[in-house]
């Protein structure tokens, strides 16, 4: 699904109503970036995709969830993740139909 | 045929069985194997099964005497009650309320065209019957809620979630965890589904002094707003897609029951070694645009039990009783924050106002954006419409916002005798689109101050084949 980004960036997935707010799949965004300041770079780039989608998402990076900084759930730990040059990241909103 | 399921146990006398999952599995057997010999015909049906390494004899008895619950009868729920019927579950019990419609056919594979207009949990039935005449089918043709979900789960040994809704997954969820059940999850809509096994090993409510396994809120803490929650109905499906997704959680519960990890821990002192190893959450998702590209199967490594969560977590206040009396309101908890508009009137137009406009010559230069997906717009249009998909909309409008450029990059380039003031129609599918729409472009200055109208068709296309023209083919 996806090729390696380019020198400087990480990868990130858009998944199901994720994929249809930013109407693709996958793009490539600058690297480092904390990832406190990831959802503030995507509500940038998509407003009204913090409210819409990314607040009920879960987020993996490099296939392993991770809690989102600054969220209420204090369970954040003391270091702050950084997203590195070519890191694959997820959106993956919740899917309830079957 | 339906006489012969009219003879299950009627669900709404089944006896309530009180299990506040502190004790095991109901009655203490269930589930657990035994020794017995198999039958004749149990050993040729279910050999190829037995013969795996890992299976044998007594992962076969522990199928035998487990009970499956699978809550849905659709794209998830029939592939998954095909397996595990197969598999030899001895107890399967199916709830769905809906009836079998034409449109379920092309992925629901345990109903057929002879069976449209039945109960889908009678038609699967047969359909398993047809498969496999040992097990004990139990059938509850009506909707899960917080009434009756407790009493019928807390039979079962392993639950399926195999719904549409999310209120509904909520409910199923917290329940399992207050009654101790493994609960196996999968859900699918348009190109891409999803299965995580939650509360397996089931742990009691409140335990945080280890790694346990998540529930459904530990991995999805709210639901989405369901403007953005999409059905199969609205968004369509892929009938392979849901299909994959229910085969592989009639696997995970396979697995589960074979092994014997559904039978909660009794010992916490001994507290790892059954977990297991890593929660994980699979995701499909199946690329249409590129045909021969490479699959997307990605497997995510979850978090455990949260020490926070609302119904696991070591405060929880959630009990059987409180959701027996309405707290929480699942209904209410999965409906917020719904960002309901409404648009002065004068900047909408009923369906049939427009068409009579129209058909009076009152509009005569005017611009009809449908904001409907393409996919829709193909089945059919309004004379002269122009097809700008909502999600394509919302990009460029973002763009604009971000870089910059000129908001009359929003609407389409070469219409005929568009100028600043030509008004703009906007229809969606159902009318709440078209009004974010309309929102977007004054935003954007496209309104021109007040020179140029914005208009929103209310209900959109669904109104207007209900109320200009009944032929028309709306999905």
């Amino acid at each position: 699904m996806t090729s390696r980004p380019p020198n400087g960036h990480f990868t990130i997935l858009y998944f199901a109503s994720a994929g249809s707010f930013t109407t693709k799949n996958v793009e490539a965004l600058p690297a480092p970036l904390p990832l406190s300041k990831l959802f503030a770079t995507l509500e940038e780039r998509y407003q009204g995709i913090k409210e819409n989608v990314l607040d009920n998402s879960l987020v993996t990076v490099n296939l392993s969830y991770v809690d989102m900084p600054g969220g209420e759930d204090g369970e954040t730990s003391d270091e702050e993740i950084v997203i590195q040059e070519g890191d694959e990241v997820a959106i993956i909103p919740p899917v309830s139909s079957g | 045929m339906q006489q012969d399921i009219a003879q299950q146990p009627e669900a709404k006398s089944v006896p309530v069985l009180v299990n506040n999952g502190q004790d095991g599995p109901n009655n203490g057997t269930s589930g657990v194997g035994g020794s017995r010999r198999l039958t004749e015909e149990e050993f040729d049906r279910y050999s190829r099964q037995m013969i795996v390494p890992g299976v044998g004899k007594d992962g076969q008895l522990r199928l035998i005497n487990s009970r499956i619950l699978i809550i849905g009868a659709g794209g998830l729920g029939c592939p998954a009650a095909q397996y595990v019927a197969g598999a030899g579950v001895g107890t399967i019990g199916i709830v769905d309320g809906d009836v079998v419609e034409v449109s379920n056919l092309h992925r629901q594979v345990g109903h057929v065209a002879s069976r449209i207009g039945m109960k889908k949990v009678d038609s699967l039935i047969t359909h398993l019957r047809g498969l496999n005449t040992l097990p004990t089918y139990v059938p509850y043709g009506f909707h899960i809620g917080p009434q009756n979900a407790a009493e019928i789960i807390s039979q079962y040994d392993l639950v399926m979630d195999c719904t549409d809704n999310p209120a509904t997954r909520y409910l199923i969820s917290d329940i399992c965890v207050l009654l101790c059940k493994p609960l196996v999850s999968a859900a699918s809509v348009q190109k891409s589904g999803q299965l995580i096994v939650l509360n397996c090993p089931p742990t009691p409510q409140g335990r945080v002094d280890g790694k346990y396994a998540p529930c459904y809120r530990c991995c999805f803490k709210k639901p989405p707003p369901p403007s953005s929650m999409l059905s199969c109905g609205e968004a369509g499906i892929v009938g392979p897609v849901v299909g994959m997704m229910g085969v592989a959680q009639a696997g995970e519960a396979i697995k589960i029951l074979v092994s014997a990890l559904h039978i909660p821990s009794r010992d916490f002192s001994i507290p790892l070694e059954r977990n297991l190893a890593q929660p994980t959450l699979l995701i499909y998702t199946y690329e249409l645009e590129n045909a021969v590209g490479p699959y997307s199967f990605r497997a995510l490594k979850m978090a455990g039990r949260k020490k926070n969560c609302f119904a696991c977590g070591e405060n929880s206040t959630l009990t059987l009783e409180g959701i027996q009396s309405g707290t929480p309101n699942y209904e209410q908890f999965c409906s917020l924050p719904s960002p309901t508009f409404t648009l002065p009137p004068d900047e909408r137009i009923t369906a049939s106002a427009y068409h009579e406009a129209r058909s009076r010559g009152e509009i005569p230069n005017h611009l009809l954006l449908d904001t409907r997906e393409k996919e829709h717009f193909s089945f059919g249009s309004i004379d002269g419409a122009v097809n700008i998909p909502f999600g394509r909309l919302l990009a460029k409008a973002a763009a604009i916002k971000r870089e910059g450029g000129a908001a009359s990059e929003l609407l389409p380039g070469e219409v005929l005798g568009v100028t600043e003031d030509t008004p703009v129609f906007v229809v969606c599918r159902r009318g709440l689109d078209s009004q974010e729409a309309v929102e977007k472009l004054k935003e954007l200055g496209v309104n021109n101050g007040g020179k140029r109208r914005i208009v929103d068709i209310v209900g959109g296309m669904k109104a207007w084949k209900d109320d200009v023209d009944p032929t028309f083919p709306w999905v």
